[in-house]
């Protein structure tokens, strides 16, 4: 690779907000303090599934110091979001759909009062069966979370002819992976501050990595138009994806209206850990076929998912996984089918990757798979099939420009041999060989 | 509630604070002395966000109730830059690329400094062990504990 002199690469550059993280006057949301400032907490559902049968708020809106107790009645517009399906309420009104939502909210003068007087909200809920799996929730009789049906987004690749293409292989293995939900755990708990200024116009000051969606989504709760609210990104302490949805947004602006005063959510762990998105689990019962040199021939994958109570970026993440189900390997012919189901569970969202990290344990694993049944070495497979230029992808995309896997792959060798030789000598080797 | 008063030295300065006995040191020195350089991450002294040096070690603030700071010196990163400008362990974690989300860096720059003040000259080893109580979750650690060897060989003169 020729080394040009570029403006950006390969040059030292100090990160522009660097200077403010190692003062410490970075503003992050939770370092807001506003004169007249209240604290906004959140009564959250104790059990997976149910219809709230009573709410009783009267004797936390009667402690002195409690500024408002809000239900869902109190939201002057929209009580659906979600960033591509509208389906989680931000106060719950029909139903509660997991352990957490959130089904009033609290403002008072100190966090203190705010923890007291959610200690003093009395609920009665009529408990429905959970839905915890995905074989459950796509059992006819099982209840259904949203509407009539538990799927919550299919999504099906095609691309030459899968059926066709068997009799064409030497080699074929069969195997499912499992990839486990997992929390994005960014350092920072959700936090905002919400307030209305002299021109009526709601602000909100928020930890988020989606500022324009948070106003539209602020905008449409309040009734008023996008113009009516701003919404600022604090300094943001980490996300990987996790703060791409909604979090003390509505909840904060929705009591800074009701109060006419500067209300401050700050999440805790627990409560973060709780309600923010989550990695989808995917299972992934894969079947793929080589000649005996080698080469791909076929990938057939049913796909499985339980995508949790609400939607969230489930639509984007059952779009990217699939056409990455052969990862950066040549494969003429493929299929993957793929269903997501709403459960009971926590909602799955946006997660470094988009769902490409989840299929590349099902991608790589039937490559060392392959391997093994060839006695071949990992190393040697992958190097066979590896994406170069003028490779065409399952989505018929031809790939006409900067596609490094091969490089890569070579230099890591190399690199491997000079620094790892015990280690490049296991890989290597047809027996125990994996990456 | 009885208040009590708190007397220490925060960031070189003697102190007196009225607070609540049952008040953490992270929320004194956040709420109180508007210290807002120091996190609260998990609020159980795992993630290291609100360490400060409390009388020259490394200590996590959520875990200490703000009445056992009496009489404590405590320094948190407001008091570690040398006249608004940064100190040589918070340039070198600017240089080192140490910096992301920044979350966590208050943490981590003060317990590389509780660490420098006793060990100028630290093995790589035992800055990782060092570090081990401060968790970041964008970066990894290489360029921390790249930033930490730096800003020591600059301490001892070196570049």
């Amino acid at each position: 690779m020729s080394m040009k002199n570029y403006a950006v690469l390969a040059q030292d550059h100090v990160k522009v907000d660097s200077l403010e993280k190692v003062m410490g006057t970075a503003k992050f949301a939770a370092d807001y303090k506003m004169p007249d400032m209240l604290y906004g907490g959140v009564f959250r559902s104790t059990v997976p599934h149910a219809y709230v049968k009573k709410l009783n708020m009267e004797k936390a809106r009667a402690l002195p110091g409690v500024a408002c107790v809000l239900d869902h009645t109190a939201i002057p517009g929209k009580n659906r979001f979600g960033i591509i399906f509208k389906d989680e309420p931000c106060l719950v009104d029909d139903k509660v759909r997991r352990y957490g939502d959130a089904i009033a909210v609290v403002a008072a003068e100190t966090p203190e009062l705010v923890h007291e007087a959610l200690g003093l909200i009395e609920v009665e809920y009529e408990e429905l069966e959970a839905i915890s799996t995905f074989e459950r929730a796509m059992e006819e009789d099982s209840p259904k979370v949203h509407g009539n049906t538990n799927v919550n987004v299919t999504k099906h690749l095609e691309y030459g002819n899968v059926d066709e293409a068997w009799e064409k292989c030497d080699v074929i293995v069969e195997n499912t992976y499992s990839t486990h939900i997992l929390s994005h755990m960014f350092i920072e708990p959700d936090a905002g501050i919400a307030y209305l200024d002299e021109q009526g116009i709601m602000n909100v000051i928020v930890s988020t990595q989606n500022p324009h969606y948070d106003r539209n989504e602020v905008a449409a709760m309040l009734g008023v138009p996008q113009n009516r609210v701003r919404v600022k990104q604090a300094v943001t302490g980490g996300g990987f994806g996790g703060k791409l949805d909604i979090s003390v947004q509505l909840h904060c602006a929705l009591m800074a209206l009701y109060t006419k005063r500067p209300v401050k959510m700050v999440r805790s762990r627990s409560e973060s850990t709780m309600v923010s998105s989550k990695r989808h689990p995917v299972t992934m019962k894969c079947k793929t076929g080589a000649t005996k040199d080698g080469k791909l021939v076929a990938v057939d994958c049913y796909m499985t998912c339980d995508a949790g109570a609400y939607s969230s970026y489930a639509p984007a993440v059952i779009g990217r996984a699939p056409v990455h189900i052969v990862g950066p390997y040549e494969c003429p012919n493929v299929r993957c089918h793929a269903v997501f189901a709403y459960t009971n569970n926590p909602m799955c969202g946006a997660f470094r990757g988009f769902g490409v990290p989840q299929a590349a344990v099902c991608h790589e694993g039937q490559m060392n798979a392959l391997a093994k049944a060839l006695n071949m070495s990992p190393l040697e497979i992958r190097m066979i099939n590896a994406h170069h230029v003028g490779s065409v992808i399952p989505t018929g995309q031809e790939l006409t420009e900067s596609v490094g896997f091969l490089d890569t792959l070579t230099q890591a060798r190399d690199k491997a041999a000079e620094v790892m030789p015990e280690a490049l000598d296991r890989l290597m080797k047809t027996e125990e060989g994996g990456l | 509630m009885n208040k009590i008063t708190v007397h220490c030295t925060v960031n070189h300065k003697p102190v007196a604070v009225e607070i609540d006995p049952n008040k953490r040191l992270l929320d004194m020195l956040r709420e109180d002395l508007n210290l807002t350089s120091v996190k609260e991450g998990c609020s159980e002294g795992e993630c290291g966000a609100c360490t400060v040096i409390f009388n020259g070690e490394p200590v996590t603030s959520c875990c200490v109730l703000a009445g056992q700071a009496e009489g404590a010196d405590i320094i948190t990163l407001e008091g570690v830059s040398v006249d608004g400008k940064p100190d040589v362990v918070q340039q070198a974690f600017m240089d080192a690329g140490a910096v992301q989300c920044g979350f966590c860096t208050p943490g981590m720059i003060l317990t590389a400094e509780a660490l420098l003040a006793k060990n100028p000259a630290p093995t790589e080893e035992e800055v990782k062990q060092a570090m081990s109580g401060n968790l970041c979750r964008c970066t990894g650690y290489a360029k921390i504990v790249e930033a930490v060897l730096l800003a020591a060989e600059r301490a001892r003169g070196g570049v």
